[in-house]
Parts: C-alpha cells; sequence; structure tokens
C-alpha cells in the first residue's frame, strides 16, 4: 500500500456530480473518436482522427511542422476544443466537461513543452509546488512531494535555485517534475527536446522512460527522428495532412504499418494526399 | 492569507511600478483627503454662519422705559427667540464710532434704540424667520425688524457651491484613482503573463488565478489612502498651528482634522476602489 496517487482521484475530482466512476479504471485513457479540429475551412489541421492509448503506454507522435501534433494535445488538455466527434479522457468526453470542471482535468494531465513555461523569478521549488497547491494540498504534504519529484529529475537539493539561473537542460528537468510531482495519469510532452542539443535530448527521453516506467501513460511528440531511433520499441503514430498513421510495433515495424495504412486510406477517401516524413 | 502572500509576492517581483502606482494613488487620494477635509470644516462653518443667527428689532421712536421692557420681555418668550438684548441709543452710539471722534460726539438721539434678538438653533431657516420678522412688527413699539437674510444667503449659496465643487472633484478624483490602479493591475497582468499561463496549465481555478491580483488592487488602494492621510495629517498639523487663531477670530470656529472613523472608512474605501479598479483590469484582461 503506497501513498495514495493524486491521479487516482480524479474521476471523483473532474465528475461535477462528485461520484467516483469505477468503470473508468478499465477503460483505455484516451480514445480520440473521428475527431476534426479546423482553424482555417480550407485546411483542417485534423481530419477525422481516430485513435486509442491505454494505460501505460510510451506513445510518440510524430510528422513534420505544423501537421497538427501539438493542436492533438492541446485538445486532449482543453486548451483547444474539437470541432467534430469526441475525446475520451477515462471514459469521459472532454469537449463536454463544463468551464469548471477542465482545471480538474488538468489536474489530472502532466504537460511538458519545448519552451519550459516556467515563471523565471520563482524558485525551483514553487515552479514544482505550484501543480499541488492549486489543489489545496497542505504545504507539508507539498514539500515532501516536491523534494521526491526533484530526485526524481536529478534536481534534489537544488529548490532554492532561481528557474532563470538554471541551464536549458535543469530547466526541462524541472517542468517535468511540475509534470510528474502530483501523479497524473497521463504526461504529455510537446516537442520537450526541441530547444535542447541532442546529449541533452538524450538525456531528456531518458527521463520520460523512467517516468513511463514507474506506470505513467506518456504521449511524447517530436519531429526529431533521431530520438524516434533512440526508442525504436514504443508504438509510433504518425500526423500528416491531419490524418493519423500507426505503427504499433514502434519504429522498426513503421514501413509495413504505413503501407497498410495507406491503401486502408486510399480506399476511404480517394483524394487523400498524405505524405510521410520518415 | 495565501492570497495575500501570492499577492506580496507579485508586488515583491514588481516593486518599482507598485511604488509609482502606491505615490500616484496616494497624491489621487491625498487630493481626495483633503477636499473631505475641507468639505468637513466647510460644513462647519455653515452650520455656524449658514443661517441667520440673529435678528435686530428697532424701536418706535419715543417708546418709554416700561414699553421697552415689555417687549423685550414679551420677544424673550418668544419660542424661537434664544435671547433679547436691548440696546441703548449711547451704545448704539459707541458700537457705530469706536474710534471716530466726530461720530463719538453726535447726539445719542441720531442713534435708533433696538433689541438684539439671538435665535434658538433649529429657528434659523428662511421660513421661520420670515414668520418670526412679521409677528414681532405687529408688535407695538417696534419701527421694523432686520433679518440679515441678504447676507447669510449668499454666504449659504457659497457653501453650497464649495460642497458641490467638492463632491465634483471628489468624483473625479475617485474616477483617477481607479484608473490608475486598474492600469497599474494590467501591467503587473501582462509583467506576470508567464505565471498566469502556468496556473491554468496546471489546473488553477478561474478564482485562484484572479485573487491575487484583486488582493494586489486593495493593498494598492489601501496603501495609497494610508500615505494619503499620512501627508495630509503631517500637513494639516504643521500648518494649523499657524493660522488656528486667525481662522478662529475670522470664522468662529477652529479647524479640525478628519475623524477616526472617517479616516478608517477612508482607508478601507482606497482598498475597495483599489479592489474595483483591479477588478476591472483583470476583468477586460485576463482571460481565464
Amino acid at each position: 500500500m503506497g501513498r495514495p496517487r493524486i491521479g487516482a482521484q480524479f474521476g471523483r475530482q473532474f465528475r461535477p456530480d462528485g461520484h467516483f466512476d469505477r468503470s473508468a479504471a478499465h477503460k483505455p485513457i484516451l480514445v480520440l473518436e473521428g475527431v476534426v479540429k479546423v482553424f482555417r475551412a480550407d485546411a483542417p489541421v485534423l481530419r477525422r482522427v481516430d485513435l486509442t492509448i491505454e494505460r501505460g503506454e510510451f506513445v510518440f507522435v510524430t510528422g513534420p511542422s505544423g501537421a497538427g501534433k501539438s493542436t492533438l494535445l492541446k485538445l486532449v488538455y482543453r486548451a483547444e476544443t474539437v470541432d467534430e466527434g469526441r475525446i475520451l479522457f477515462c471514459g469521459r468526453d472532454i469537449a463536454r466537461l463544463t468551464d469548471e470542471s477542465v482545471p480538474f482535468l488538468r489536474r489530472n494531465i502532466g504537460v511538458v513543452f519545448q519552451d519550459f513555461k516556467l515563471v523565471p523569478y520563482w524558485s525551483v521549488f514553487e515552479n514544482v509546488a505550484v501543480a499541488l497547491e492549486v489543489a489545496g494540498m497542505p504545504s507539508r504534504i507539498i514539500r515532501s512531494r516536491v523534494a521526491m519529484a526533484l530526485e526524481r529529475v536529478g534536481l534534489a537539493g537544488r529548490g532554492d535555485d532561481l528557474a532563470s539561473v538554471l541551464s536549458g537542460g535543469e530547466q526541462q528537468r524541472v517542468a517535468v517534475a511540475r509534470a510528474i510531482v502530483n501523479e497524473p495519469a497521463i504526461v504529455l510532452a510537446d516537442e520537450p527536446t526541441g530547444n535542447l542539443d541532442p546529449v541533452l535530448a538524450l538525456d531528456i527521453l531518458g527521463l520520460f522512460e523512467e517516468v513511463h516506467e514507474s506506470g505513467t501513460t506518456v504521449v511524447f511528440a517530436t519531429h526529431d527522428r533521431s530520438l524516434l531511433e533512440q526508442a525504436p520499441q514504443h508504438r509510433l503514430i504518425v500526423i500528416d495532412d491531419g490524418r493519423t498513421i500507426e505503427a504499433r510495433q514502434g519504429l522498426r515495424a513503421v514501413g509495413g504499418a504505413l503501407d497498410a495504412q495507406r491503401q486502408h486510406r486510399d480506399a476511404d477517401d480517394a483524394v487523400s494526399t498524405a505524405r510521410l516524413p520518415l | 492569507m495565501k492570497v495575500v502572500s501570492r499577492a506580496l509576492r507579485g508586488v515583491r517581483e514588481h516593486v518599482r511600478t507598485q511604488l509609482v502606482s502606491v505615490a500616484t494613488v496616494a497624491l489621487a487620494l491625498f487630493c481626495l483627503a483633503a477636499a473631505t477635509l475641507a468639505a468637513q470644516n466647510i460644513g462647519e462653518v455653515s452650520r455656524r454662519w449658514g443661517g441667520p443667527v440673529r435678528m435686530t428689532v428697532y424701536l418706535a421712536d419715543g417708546a418709554t422705559a416700561e414699553q421697552i421692557e415689555a417687549l423685550r420681555s414679551a420677544l424673550s418668550a418668544l419660542p424661537e427667540v434664544g435671547s433679547a438684548r436691548y440696546v441703548s441709543p449711547s451704545e448704539s452710539r459707541a458700537v457705530v464710532a469706536g474710534d471716530d471722534r466726530v461720530m463719538a460726539s453726535a447726539s445719542a438721539e441720531l442713534f435708533p434704540a433696538t433689541v438684539e434678538l439671538s435665535l434658538v438653533a433649529g429657528a434659523t431657516d428662511g421660513g421661520r424667520v420670515e414668520s418670526l420678522a412679521s409677528r414681532v412688527r405687529r408688535l407695538p413699539s417696534v419701527s421694523d425688524v432686520e433679518t440679515y437674510r441678504g447676507i447669510t444667503g449668499q454666504l449659504q449659496s457659497f457653501l453650497a457651491s464649495g460642497r458641490t465643487a467638492t463632491v465634483v472633484f471628489g468624483v473625479i478624483v475617485l474616477l483617477c484613482a481607479i484608473a490608475v490602479v486598474s492600469n497599474t493591475v494590467r501591467l503587473s497582468l501582462h509583467a506576470r503573463m508567464r505565471e498566469v499561463e502556468v496556473l491554468r496549465l496546471v489546473g488553477a481555478s478561474p478564482q485562484y488565478v484572479r485573487s491575487p491580483f484583486l488582493a494586489e488592487g486593495a493593498l494598492l488602494g489601501g496603501g495609497g489612502a494610508l500615505v494619503a492621510i499620512s501627508l495630509l495629517a503631517f500637513v494639516f498639523f504643521a500648518m494649523r498651528g499657524r493660522v488656528d487663531s486667525a481662522l478662529g477670530d475670522v470664522l468662529g470656529v477652529r479647524p479640525v482634522f478628519l475623524s477616526l472613523p472617517i479616516l478608517v472608512a477612508f482607508v478601507l474605501g482606497g482598498a475597495g476602489l483599489g479592489a474595483t479598479g483591479s477588478a476591472l483590469a483583470v476583468r477586460r484582461w485576463l482571460k481565464v
């Protein structure tokens, strides 16, 4: 019997009626059904995307710049809303959440960005603790959990440093610590290595691997092929021209999977012009 | 308490902007406090001089001492009259002549005998004074009655204009102070946009995000009000020693500083005003 996971409480937290939905524990953590997102009418970013992510998976999302990787993640943490279709997070339709429920959803999703999104004049501790403070956690628990999170990302003892004095790699570690400190059900990473050199990028990828090994679902968006080659065993989702193409067995199997997917898509949509970036 | 500490953290991070804002708000509120102080003392002067507090009854020529005493007694018995004092022609001459030897050597018969009435509080409004004058005129031995309504009417009108100007000035200053706080909080919001973004990202409720900015506005307003009344108190007490006796002789009232309840209300009002300005900025510029 370990510590209670904050993430385990999310069903009760973001359901407006306050009742815990036990069946959610057996459902895929994330399901996208016919998701369409349009910013410009003549060029939809996502065209009827169907996708299921199971609990505990590590999924790479890749594709060229502007393909819709970030949009896909934004739809999951409700920074954007779908135009058609639905997104089920632990069985609940995100699009139907009220505005009051959105913060509760976000407390159960850790997000890491390319530009770290740290507050430069806050200390490392404050930048991580904020994820627990917004949930009203007692300060004693906050102190111990932040210390553990910083230890996990290799920044033990650096809590008093200002975020602005850290290197890029260290700042991204703080961002990862903030994303995992409340033990969320899923961690979304949007090009988390985009601002880092190749060595640090591998370092951060290793950090996400460790997070994944502890049981957390990780969705890692990147256009960096060298990173995909470092972890070819993970499931790969390619977004191109607003559609997804999957390789469940990872990069090694991507060729065959993509061909199959392409044939299926061509039959479904003769005008599709999706190009593969790999 | 966490909201206040988060607000204070925001203030600390942008201390220069906040100091300029507090100084600006303090200046605006200083003007408002000075106007309030002036209004309070004008009110005191108004109460003292705003209505005709005296009346002069001119006696008919040839009134005997018995008739004069009977009239004085009758006037004293009127409910509107506080006191009635007989002023003989020689007393009138002494008052009018002063140091003027020529006037002092004139015959006392040239000066009228009068009864000076002082009116009780509540009997000094225009209608009651005219009614009293009309009744007094009908009494025997009375030649004429002077109510001084012309002079007090002008003073009343002057004081009313002063009060109106104070209210208009106060409203303008209030709007300016709200605008200053609102713009300061807007600057603070822009400077702390990353913080707001992070808070939204980690699941802070809209209220959690907004509350420190509202507290910051209240702190700015309340702080500005405190500085303003401290400055006003310093100026008031430094100047009072010099003008106190002169004003007392001229106006018959001595200047007084704002009372404690007004001071407390002023600080709380400043905080409320700051929170209002902040709420306007948050509503306009902070989308959560």
